[in-house]
């Protein structure tokens, strides 16, 4: 290959990346400012390392409160996806029936319903259970969310997993809910770790459901407390970069660790073989 | 005894409860109550009465939920096009082997990894008319001409966010594109070539036809995810200047803090209708594949 071609073909690889990338920079650029530099005087292309802007933004709208609701919330919810999907997913491709077909068609169409759609009749049911501004009302709302999505993907990956992983367990002496625990279960590895990255990250950037039922400034996650944070203090840019950027910071490096794992749990939900 | 042995035996067929009692109760059962409060005069506090059909006659009636209507439906027709475009040209660009290129591709999925509403702030400050990023760059370039009040023209608001919709998720069309063409046999690459045909025409009658159940895929997704979009627009215009960027999901949400919690169940009830159509074609693309999807 000849050298303008290979320059051509990074060049626009290099302009794809530097748009998805630019945004990121300019809200950094902010952050890291001081004050009285809030945006580019002359085109300096480097920040004044202003770091203190953080650790106001931090204290301003109760960074640590949020960064622990959100925490909780996205793990405990993640956790009962998997607990409830995967078995779910296991039933529905090993036990084919009329009932599980159903019930599978009912989630497909559900998958892509927005949560907002049944914003009014939810909030009755979450004041009746006494579930407002709870933790726990919180992660069962945030799983039966995920459900749909997840259940396809295991119910899809179940599908094509040889029966005979089970039926040797079943032989030893299992029975076949003891034998999906201790055998099926850790094939489900991959789909597992998709799940978790997906629905954690979705349940991370809530905020739809979240304004409604989790009113109480105690109880914040981090959208809300951006959120807030914008509505509020409308003149201080850099406060409001700073508190962005630690509302986000988690979630790129969750999705940066895991990056791997994310791709392929896509490309094994949407499009494969 | 001996029937909680054989209940233990038979334990998997019934693993699908848990998610089913879970799904039930925090979705299906407040869809249902839905329609029945879409039928009332719920304002939230007095007793409810029923009405029958007069919240839907009403959004008939209502030229801004008209309106809404209308910036919903453009805004996905505007959106999904657009992210395929992009989301199938950026693929082929990254199928190609090159160094770095997983660190691309998880460089252009970042942004739908982050909320639309702090992403959507993010642009905010980027396109503000005086103050903004924008703004500064082309002073600086002497282009500021150029510079103009983007979000507070109701024509251009809608194209700004309809392209700050597919800036954020062209990575996820991208990534089903790609996994779509990975799929497609190299062999076949091959015959073309020694046919004579140059990639124009491979690209025409290979790649596209190979990727057919990738594009009404993609296409059906993003037109669905577009349907539902809000938070973007609460961001950036709030649905103003005026109504004129108002999604029917904002529409939903005025009239809920409006207290109109009875009407407002209406129009959640219609977008419900507005988007089972899709989800319908949708569910017809996987039921040809069979769950290989």
């Amino acid at each position: 290959m000849n050298l303008t071609r290979v320059f051509s073909k990074y060049a626009l690889v290099t302009v794809m990346a530097l748009l998805s990338l630019i945004p990121f920079y300019i809200l950094l650029y902010l952050a890291l400012n001081t004050p009285s530099r809030t945006l580019f005087n002359g085109f300096v292309l480097f920040p004044d390392f202003h770091f203190a802007n953080f650790s106001q933004a931090w204290k301003v709208s109760k960074m640590g409160a949020a960064i622990g609701n959100s925490l909780i919330i996205a793990i405990g919810g993640a956790l009962l996806i998997i607990l409830v999907s995967s078995c779910a997913g296991y039933a529905i491709a090993r036990h084919q029936n009329k009932f599980h077909a159903i019930v599978f068609n009912i989630l497909l169409i559900c998958m892509m319903i927005p949560a907002i759609i049944i914003t009014v009749p939810l909030y009755t049911l979450m004041k009746s259970i006494g579930g407002i501004n709870t933790h726990w009302a919180m992660i069962l709302l945030m799983a039966s969310n995920g459900i749909p999505f997840s259940v396809f993907l295991y119910a899809s990956f179940i599908k094509v997993l040889p029966r005979e992983i089970e039926e040797s367990a079943i032989i030893d002496g299992c029975t076949p809910f003891t034998a999906f625990w201790r055998v099926t279960f850790h094939f489900l590895r991959p789909v597992t770790a998709a799940v978790v990255i997906l629905q954690g990250l979705a349940i991370w950037n809530n905020y739809g459901q979240a304004v409604f039922f989790l009113t109480s400034q105690l109880m914040r996650t981090i959208p809300l407390a951006v959120s807030i944070f914008f509505q509020q203090y409308g003149a201080q840019w850099n406060l409001m970069a700073a508190a962005a950027v630690i509302g986000l910071a988690p979630a790129v490096i969750a999705f940066l660790i895991f990056q791997k794992y994310f791709v392929k749990g896509i490309t094994a939900g949407a499009v494969k073989g | 005894m001996k029937i909680l042995h054989k209940l233990w035996n038979n334990l998997h067929k019934f693993m699908a409860l848990p998610a089913i009692i879970l799904f039930g109760l925090f979705f299906i059962y407040p869809l249902t109550q839905g329609i029945g409060i879409s039928l009332t005069d719920s304002n939230g506090i007095s007793q409810p009465q029923f009405i029958g059909f007069q919240n839907f006659v009403e959004f008939f009636k209502d030229e801004r939920a008209k309106k809404d209507v209308a910036t919903t439906v453009l805004f996905a027709l505007g959106s999904a096009p657009l992210l395929n475009l992009f989301g199938f040209v950026y693929a082929l660009v990254l199928d190609r082997s090159f160094k770095g290129k997983s660190v691309v591709r998880a460089i252009i999925y970042l942004p739908a990894v982050i909320s639309p509403l702090i992403m959507g702030y993010v642009w905010y400050f980027i396109l503000q008319p005086d103050r903004g990023f924008l703004h500064h760059v082309l002073q600086n370039l002497n282009l500021g001409v150029l510079s103009g009040n983007w979000l507070g023209n109701p024509k251009s608001a809608l194209i700004v966010l309809i392209l700050i919709n597919v800036w954020q998720f062209v990575g996820m069309t991208m990534i089903i594109y790609l996994a779509g063409l990975q799929s497609i046999p190299k062999e076949m690459y091959e015959a073309c070539e020694i046919d004579g045909a140059g990639y124009a025409k491979s690209l025409w009658y290979i790649t596209i036809p190979m990727l057919v159940q990738s594009i009404k895929i993609n296409v059906v997704t993003n037109i669905i995810g577009s349907l539902s979009v809000f938070e973007v627009i609460i961001a950036l215009t709030d649905g103003g200047p005026g109504y004129s960027t108002e999604s029917l999901s904002i529409y939903i949400l005025r009239m809920l803090y409006g207290s109109f919690t009875g009407y407002s169940t209406a129009v959640a009830m219609i977008l419900f209708a507005i988007i089972i159509i899709p989800v319908f074609i949708f569910m017809k693309f996987i039921k040809t594949r069979e769950f290989e999807m």
